[in-house]
């Protein structure tokens, strides 16, 4: 805690007769701009100016770029479709439709999983919200568009690519390397409980399932189709 | 029972009873002790007890801060529809207060009060926005049209009945250009007077703000803001979402300072939750805090210089900023939406080198800033353009509402870190800079002492900095569990979900929580209903009371100064019109 200061007293009012006169004082403010100048051409390469697009700006592990998701090692999608991220999102630009996996340890994946990047504010919100370590950020952060229909990005775009990580890097991301936090298992490393994930054929076989209705999807579109439509 | 249901007042709200007791309003105003003393009074009694409240001894609330509408269309407990919120502040005393006019019910829904723009001319525009949001007629207003929608727009946006899908279309025709521009006004020994349009789409304005001046020869006798063309709803977007949703929001607001907008907005937030955030958390709030307002003093003042024709300073001033834009980003991720804060603490804890960084930018900040002293502060043709322009004098600043530099180089020495300490300002040796002049000179002297006295803060801030621990506070009701703990530990797991899914649970009621913005005081004053977002979301943009002042400030000045004035105001339209 201190007190006030009053800067006006600092500045007076009345200029001298040397700054009224103003030639010195050009030649003082020149002194400062080509200090400036002699000091940036000694140090080129120290320039605080990016030739972009040629040169990039090295940005933190933690920058808030285009979104990844993360895959298994089986490659198969570590979303769940829980639609924690759909509902985290402040920009309401995530849609994602569940369907029902084949495999009782994952139970549900994304059949569609879009990101709108025009509506996209790169909070990061999305990865908080995350229960499955299963959407990063990278810093790729040129996404241009020519039509709206391009921004929305789809699983295919969303996937995570090992070409695109090696060029870009990883961004915003829920654990960093050396920061005590571990993933979560990996559930396509744990044995399969039970069987190899055919719902109905583990039916057959008597194995307790919980009984409900599969609901919309395209894995259980098959079955959907063979319905006659008179039916 | 709490010690407020028991009737037992605070010691500042008791005072405050005492002296409505004796106004004119009497006993028909209730004084209630909430987070602020309140009082609650009708409308017929609202215009006599402002004048009471601002004359008063024993009151002197000659700072208006806020005005803002309420629709409890929706919130069960308040006995009217409508009400009309009031914030107020008394140099004298060093404290606010919260006015509450409850409106009765009227079959038509259009509840009428009177206008206090003859008390506090800074209501002007408050209550211009009132109506336009909640419909409230206020008599005797002399300007009382729309504000922030457009004038073909039908209906009031922030009433809980208003469906926010409707859009109305708006043609050049529906544009409100105002009486007085219309007519011509001839004058003896004069040619006629014209009027211009200075903006909205104009590289002084440096955002889209629109000026009707009229002009005798170069002089301008007469002036008219016209804004809102940057109005997206904050309000109304914030009463859609949760709490912690709101923040990316709150970086949109002053995007020149965006830090800033965020710790104001969760400080509001945790008070209303009783939370305490580590000093850790609060620490690198502060830091980054101060950065950002050197920062959004680096913009204004190198944006300004530009207008009056000194270019320069602007690319030394923003090396700064291009210099603390790298820190953000290494702490959180983006250089101008940051998004780092949440409620009960930071989105990730700060990197390894933070000190490092900070301690680099201490370094390279005060050559630029020097450079730029050594290039303006003395020169003659800065003094010509800035000496004697935009004059505000100590009186017109309080009337006018203006916070921050505004109000400090006009000699008053109100600065919210020092009237009412937060986040250990007042554990720190600084200065509040002022200036007696008023004019736009004074006010760029107040800025760059200011960055000085933020490097000061930030470096002792610095000292103190644990280097290791906490910066969040361990209530997984507010803050996320830790992600080792969610994809391993199923309780954990339900505290991320719910936190997720349904917000946090606010208890309900109110709160005014007002911090130091960049140009001034910035407010948040939030409404819970006990949902997981808020009820009613205010924001007290410190710019929305120093634009209202623009155009009184330039009459009588050439269109070149109003220019350099508007620079000094520091605009931000994305504060401005929310």
């Amino acid at each position: 805690m201190s007190g006030v200061v009053d800067v006006s007293r600092k500045y007076p009012d009345k200029l001298t007769l040397l700054q009224r006169l103003y030639i010195p004082e050009i030649l003082r403010g020149m002194a400062v701009t080509l200090g400036h100048l002699v000091r940036n051409l000694a140090n080129y390469k120290g320039l605080p100016t990016i030739f972009y697009p040629e040169q990039k700006r090295n940005y933190s592990g933690r920058f808030r770029g285009k979104h990844i998701l993360k895959t298994r090692e089986d490659g198969s999608l570590k979303c769940v479709a829980c639609y924690m991220c759909q509902q985290a999102c402040p920009a309401e630009c995530i849609t994602i439709v569940a369907g029902e996996h084949p495999k009782i340890a994952y139970e549900k994946y994304p059949v569609v999983f879009d990101i709108d990047m025009m509506r996209c504010v790169f909070c990061g919100f999305c990865v908080d919200a995350c229960p499955k370590d299963a959407i990063w950020m990278t810093r790729n952060y040129e996404m241009a568009f020519f039509t709206r229909e391009d921004a929305i990005f789809s699983i295919d775009r969303l996937r995570e690519r090992p070409e695109e990580i090696l060029q870009h890097g990883y961004g915003y991301r829920p654990y960093y390397p050396g920061d005590g936090t571990n993933p979560p298992s990996d559930a396509s490393r744990l044995p399969v409980v039970p069987g190899g994930g055919e719902r109905p054929r583990l039916r057959s076989e008597g194995v307790p399932l919980p009984d409900r209705d599969p609901g919309p999807g395209p894995l259980n579109a098959p079955s959907q189709a063979q319905r006659p439509f008179s039916a | 029972m709490t010690v407020a249901e028991a009737g037992i007042l605070s010691p500042a709200a008791e005072k405050l009873r005492e002296r409505v007791a004796a106004s004119p309003a009497g006993p028909r105003a209730e004084v209630l002790d909430l987070d602020l003393p309140t009082v609650e009074v009708g409308p017929e009694d609202w215009l006599a007890l402002a004048r009471f409240l601002r004359d008063d001894p024993g009151c002197r609330y000659e700072l208006f801060i806020d005005l803002c509408g309420v629709d409890n269309l929706k919130r069960r407990g308040p006995k009217s529809r409508f009400e009309t919120v009031v914030h107020l502040h008394s140099f004298v005393k060093n404290e606010h207060v919260r006015v509450r006019v409850v409106l009765p019910d009227t079959p038509d829904a259009k509840p009428t009060l009177p206008s206090v723009e003859s008390v506090w001319p800074a209501a002007d525009w408050f209550e211009r926005e009132a109506y336009d949001l909640y419909g409230f007629q206020f008599t005797g207003h002399p300007n009382l049209h729309r504000i922030l929608c457009h004038d073909a727009f039908v209906g009031h946006a922030l009433r809980k009945d208003y469906a926010p899908g409707q859009r109305w279309f708006y043609a050049e025709e529906d544009l409100r250009f105002p009486e007085w521009a219309k007519e011509t006004d001839v004058r003896a020994g004069h040619f006629e007077t014209q009027t211009i349009s200075i903006g909205p789409s104009h590289p002084a304005t440096h955002g889209i703000i629109h000026i009707v001046a009229r002009l005798d020869g170069e002089r301008i006798v007469r002036a008219e803001t016209i804004i809102g063309y940057l109005h997206r709803c904050f309000e109304k977007m914030a009463e859609k979402h949760h709490w912690n949703q709101v923040i990316p929001y709150t970086d949109r607001l002053n995007y020149v300072s965006s830090m800033i907008n965020g710790v104001g907005y969760v400080r509001t937030v945790e008070k209303m939750l009783g939370l305490t955030i580590p000093d850790r958390g609060r620490l690198v709030r502060t830091i980054l805090s101060e950065f950002s307002r050197i920062m959004d003093h680096c913009v204004c003042i190198g944006a300004n210089l530009v207008d009056i024709g000194a270019l320069t300073n602007f690319t030394y001033l923003y090396q700064n900023r291009e210099n603390i834009y790298s820190l953000l980003e290494a702490c959180c991720g983006a250089r101008l939406t940051v998004s780092y804060v949440r409620v009960g603490g930071l989105a990730i804890d700060i990197p390894d080198d933070f000190d490092a960084r900070c301690r680099g930018l201490l370094e390279s900040i005060p050559p630029f800033l020097e450079d730029v002293d050594k290039l303006v502060s003395n020169n003659r043709i800065v003094r010509n353009r800035f000496s004697g322009t935009g004059l505000v004098s100590r009186d017109q600043a309080v009337a006018w509402g203006l916070t921050g530099p505004m109000l400090r180089a006009s000699g008053v020495p109100y600065d919210v870190r020092r009237a009412r300490p937060y986040d250990f300002y007042d554990k720190f040796d600084w200065d509040v800079p002022i200036a007696q002049d008023g004019d736009n000179f004074a006010r760029y002297l107040v800025r760059m002492e200011e960055m000085r006295q933020s490097l000061k803060i930030i470096r002792q801030a610095l000292d103190v900095l644990p280097k290791s621990g906490p910066v969040n506070s361990d209530d997984w009701h507010v803050v996320l569990p830790p992600k080792d703990a969610v994809y391993h530990d199923m309780e954990s797991l339900i505290y991320h979900f719910k936190l997720v899914m349904e917000g946090i649970r606010v208890p309900p009621g109110e709160r005014y929580e007002w911090i130091e913005g960049g140009t001034g005081e910035l407010g948040f004053y939030a409404v819970s209903d006990g949902r997981g977002g808020p009820y009613r979301l205010k924001v007290r943009p410190p710019c929305f009371p120093n634009m209202a002042a623009f155009e009184k400030m330039i009459v009588g000045g050439t269109v070149s100064d109003a220019v350099a004035s508007l620079g000094t105001l520091n605009i931000i339209a994305g504060e401005l019109d929310r």
